[in-house]
């Protein structure tokens, strides 16, 4: 191989590697907080058309805390909080709360299980 | 299939929590502190070209080498390659209950890998299709009363065919069923459907170029398998069961052309895997946002953008490497650039299975538990069946706590950086004469030590973010 051309193909990869880098040095997250520490309020998911509003929606906890948090959902689904494994129905038009003790660390998803719909994502911080 | 899932599950159901502050920062400083002291206390001889072979008794090879060994061994493999394409199409669609994708894609995929460093190359005995190739070959030699003639493999391809079958691969579990939010998920008749093709390919390919040689070059797992089984101190030379010094043997791994793809897919594929819900994800978004209002459908935007992603990461990582070589082929004496390239080669095998526990090791302890319980007892997911009497048993989560999590992660990294940088050091010492210029050629694979391992921190650190 020519050197010069080699030395160029490197330099061009190098600044490609630097770009790609720098975008993903952009997605710092911040410090989390509990969620139970907001004001005693239970968080509430809300569920329309079978999605949640606003996004998937965080809640995270420190090990031996409740987590407490409601669904409202105007459509019928079974509700599977993945990793502790709890499940609980909904009607349409219905809501229904979660309360349990967190005491497995790690992320997990509760999602519709019918329609494979992610509507939280738990953390537990040990 | 007596209930109806959707297929959007993921395997894991607890994923891990990204390694705090405080680690990431301990952890890259001691691999600094690490790599520093390395420099000042390097050995001036090889250590490690010498394999200092020592064969163990006559008896062990006999009974573990032996034909009934050989032959239980492959009838194991074949059965549960073939079980497991059973399982896959006919039983159930939810991935988690499924045997066919933990047993394919964790049992195999991360335990051959671990079980090939501690105790050699395990896998070769097991591969089903070199078990089918070696008693085609054999029938065939007996009927014909000549060995079978095969074509001439093309010495140049080398490890490429492994190298992009290792890229296949792990695109198939992480990309094309890739469970980002939108409903793609790889569902077990997919994954039998695939395990069915790559057995015909790689039955083909050993017919036309002899069971023994793909699996040296072209058969992905035989490759990446055997590459982790020269980290260990246990191996099989001319049929003779041996111990000799740990990571010595991975010295003369890379001779074969293609050899640098293979453990560069093996890290890229890994990271990426770590960074498509972390690191890359805005990255990812974006691309798929931008595909999906050029009019591509979700799915096949999502599975685009992923690839692309996965795609930068084998040429950023092989890169990082070409660079340090470049470097190391500016210092006084140095042997040329392409005897560099597959000289240091093997220096990355330490890194690769690093990556793979950090990574991974959560998601073996969480799976196997499925593996040997329920998974065991009803494997097609019936929710009838219950074979052992485990079938009702489930993971518990809580037998790995965050911070074993993270502490195992850190030192993996850590220990395969270590290693890595020895094993670099001694093959600069072998192929400089002059004990100065080696060590002067080792700060460019220092650099490329320190940014694979502190890459692997980072991604740990954002990990699900």
């Amino acid at each position: 191989m020519n050197s010069n051309a080699a030395k160029v193909a490197l330099g061009v990869g190098t600044i490609a590697v630097a770009i790609v880098l720098l975008v993903v040095l952009k997605n710092d997250s911040g410090e989390s907080t509990s969620t139970s520490d907001a004001g005693g309020k239970v968080p509430v998911i809300v569920v329309e058309h079978g999605k949640p509003v606003g996004g998937v929606k965080d809640l995270t906890y420190n090990a031996g805390e409740r987590v407490r948090f409601e669904v409202r959902s105007d459509v019928s689904d079974e509700i599977h909080v993945h990793g502790y494994d709890l499940m609980k129905d909904v009607e349409a038009g219905g809501s229904v709360e979660f309360d349990f003790p967190a005491t497995i660390e790690g992320v997990f998803e509760a999602e519709l299980e019918g329609r494979g719909e992610q509507i939280a994502q738990l953390t537990v911080n040990p | 299939m007596t209930f109806w899932l959707p297929i959007a599950h993921a395997l894991v159901a607890r994923k891990d929590l990204p390694i705090p502050a405080w680690l990431f920062a301990w952890g890259a400083s001691i691999v600094l502190i690490v790599s520093f002291f390395a420099l000042s206390i390097a050995w001036r001889q090889p250590r490690f070209e010498d394999e200092r072979w020592r064969p163990l008794a006559p008896g062990a090879s006999r009974a573990l080498l032996g034909l009934p060994v050989q032959l239980l061994c492959g009838a194991i493999g074949v059965f549960l390659l073939g079980f497991s394409i059973y399982a896959g199409l006919d039983g159930t669609a939810a991935p988690d209950r499924n045997f066919a994708l933990t047993f394919l894609f964790v049992t195999c995929w991360l335990g051959f890998a671990l079980f090939s460093v501690i105790f050699g190359d395990v896998f070769r005995p097991f591969n089903p299709w070199r078990a089918v190739g070696r008693l085609v070959g054999g029938a065939f030699t007996l009927v014909a009363g000549q060995r079978p003639a095969h074509l001439r493999y093309p010495a140049r391809l080398g490890r490429w065919p492994a190298a992009v079958g290792l890229l296949a691969f792990v695109w198939l579990e992480v990309v094309y069923g890739a469970n980002g939010g939108v409903a793609v998920g790889l569902s077990p008749d997919t994954a039998a459907l695939a395990a069915l093709l790559y057995s015909l390919y790689t039955l083909a390919m050993m017919a036309a170029f002899g069971v023994e040689e793909w699996c040296r070059t072209g058969e992905v797992f035989s490759v990446y398998f055997g590459m982790f089984s020269r980290l260990g101190s246990f191996g099989v030379k001319e049929g003779r069961l041996g111990r000799r010094l740990p990571l010595a043997s991975s010295t003369s791994w890379a001779t074969v052309p293609g050899s640098v793809a293979v453990v560069v897919a093996s890290i890229a594929t890994t990271s990426f895997d770590g960074a498509q819900e972390g690191a890359f994800k805005n990255g990812i978004v974006k691309v798929f946002e931008w595909l999906a209002d050029a009019g591509l459908s979700l799915t096949a935007s999502l599975r685009l953008s992923a690839t692309v992603f996965m795609l930068l990461c084998f040429a950023g990582v092989g890169l990082v490497y070409l660079l340090g070589v470049r470097g190391m082929s500016t210092v006084g004496g140095a042997p040329s650039f392409a005897k560099l390239r597959s000289g240091f080669a093997h220096t990355l095998i330490p890194i690769a299975f690093a990556y793979l526990v950090a990574h991974y090791f959560s998601l073996f302890v969480f799976q196997e538990q499925a593996q040997f319980t329920f998974l065991l007892s009803d494997p097609l997911g019936t929710g009838t069946t219950d074979l052992f009497g485990t079938a009702s048993s489930g993971i518990d989560f809580q037998v790995l706590s965050a911070n074993a999590i993270w502490y195992v992660q850190v030192a993996a990294l850590v220990i395969g950086h270590v290693a890595g940088l020895t094993l670099a050091h001694d093959r600069a010492t072998a192929y400089w004469g002059d004990y100065r210029q080696a060590a002067r050629s080792q700060y460019w694979m220092l650099a490329v030590m320190v940014a694979f391992t502190c890459f692997g921190l980072y991604l740990l650190s954002v990990a699900n973010a």
